[in-house]
């Protein structure tokens, strides 16, 4: 009987060694999760909304949506959409040209700046009519080019984009800011958008 | 005596083993309070299990608009579920507005959802699972309607 309660004993203490030692090992295996924000803030309704999603989750669910223009996560966009702009050929050029500033437009009412740097496809609009409206978008040329990974020149492949967002460091993505509103939409690996 | 034993002993370890098995999806938790002067109070906690259950019980023709709805996102819905499952506790989404404030967040296994406004106080919680083999309950339903 002793044998058997001693037995039991050291079994226990076994399976607690090996759960303390695998824990912090299959903690360290798995893969950090990465998760899309959106924050949007209006300081004059009082109003805030948050939406914390996990890439994983977009990654799986996106291939499932068969619905409008979206199949198999990818998007058709219309040929009138691309105004007869060879957005690939644009593409391919920003891609192997250095850190430059390519497009300035500078109007009564408006500014636009597009540009790369860091790796990173950046537009700067801003709205001098609509209460000083000011939109930042800043995307990893590895995003844009999984994008327009597909083999057909009207579509746009949404779920390779997530994927390369999931590889992508933490960025701050969009970000739109007017005299009530701001909106941030951003990458990182806090479930929470605090 | 000792007969008498055994068979208490048996019944018993039926009715735990029982208990444990409506158990083992979790369970479903809604808390109403409302904040008026005459204030009600609603608290339900169920087994999880019940819920599929139930719906078996529902007939076919209550349920077969709800279904052929929901069948066509039977895919999606199983991948979100399955990727719900698998992250860790998240806020997926909060709202605040003046007296108003939503959050869904999935929180140890269960999609919670808390609602506070000037009137009430709600608080749902379910657990994946058990809303993963209702909605499969209800989508079958939909297949067999139609067969």
């Amino acid at each position: 009987m002793r044998k058997g309660i001693r037995a039991i004993g050291v079994c226990g203490v076994l399976a607690l060694t090996m759960s303390n030692l695998a824990g912090p090992a299959m903690a360290a295996a798995a893969p950090t999760e990465r998760y899309l924000h959106v924050k949007v803030d209006n300081a004059s309704k009082g109003e805030s909304v948050n939406v914390n999603l996990p890439l994983s989750m977009a990654a799986a669910i996106l291939p499932t949506v068969n619905k409008g223009s979206l199949h198999n996560g990818h998007v058709t966009i219309g040929e009138a959409d691309f105004n007869g702009v060879d957005v690939r050929a644009i593409l391919d050029a920003i891609r192997n040209a250095p850190d430059n500033e390519f497009v300035t437009v500078k109007e009564k009412d408006q500014d636009v700046r597009v540009a790369k740097s860091n790796g990173n496809l950046i537009v700067h609009v801003l709205d001098k009519t609509k209460d000083g409206e000011k939109v930042d978008v800043t995307v990893p040329m590895k995003v844009v080019d999984a994008l327009f990974s597909t083999t057909k020149d009207n579509e746009l492949d949404v779920a390779a984009a997530i994927r390369a967002l999931s590889d992508a460091g933490d960025a701050v993505l969009v970000t739109v800011q007017d005299a009530t509103e701001h909106v941030r939409i951003w990458i990182d690996s806090h479930s929470s958008s605090e | 005596m000792v007969l008498l034993g055994k068979v208490a002993l048996g019944i018993a370890g039926t009715a735990i083993a029982g208990i444990g098995l409506i158990c083992s999806e979790g369970m479903i938790e809604v808390n109403v309070v409302e904040k008026q002067p005459e204030a009600h109070h609603v608290y339900v906690l169920a087994p999880a299990m019940l819920v599929p259950i139930a719906t078996h019980f529902i007939p076919s023709s209550k349920l077969g608009h709800a279904s052929a709805e929901i069948k066509p996102w039977m895919p999606t819905i199983r991948a979100a579920l399955e990727q719900l499952r698998a992250v860790e506790d998240v806020t997926l989404v909060e709202v605040r507005e003046p007296g108003q404030h939503v959050v869904v967040a999935k929180s140890g296994g269960s999609v919670v959802v808390d609602v506070t406004d000037k009137d009430d106080v709600v608080h749902v919680s379910a657990p994946i699972r058990a809303i993963e083999s209702t909605v499969e309950q209800v989508a079958a339903t939909s297949a067999e309607t139609q067969d």
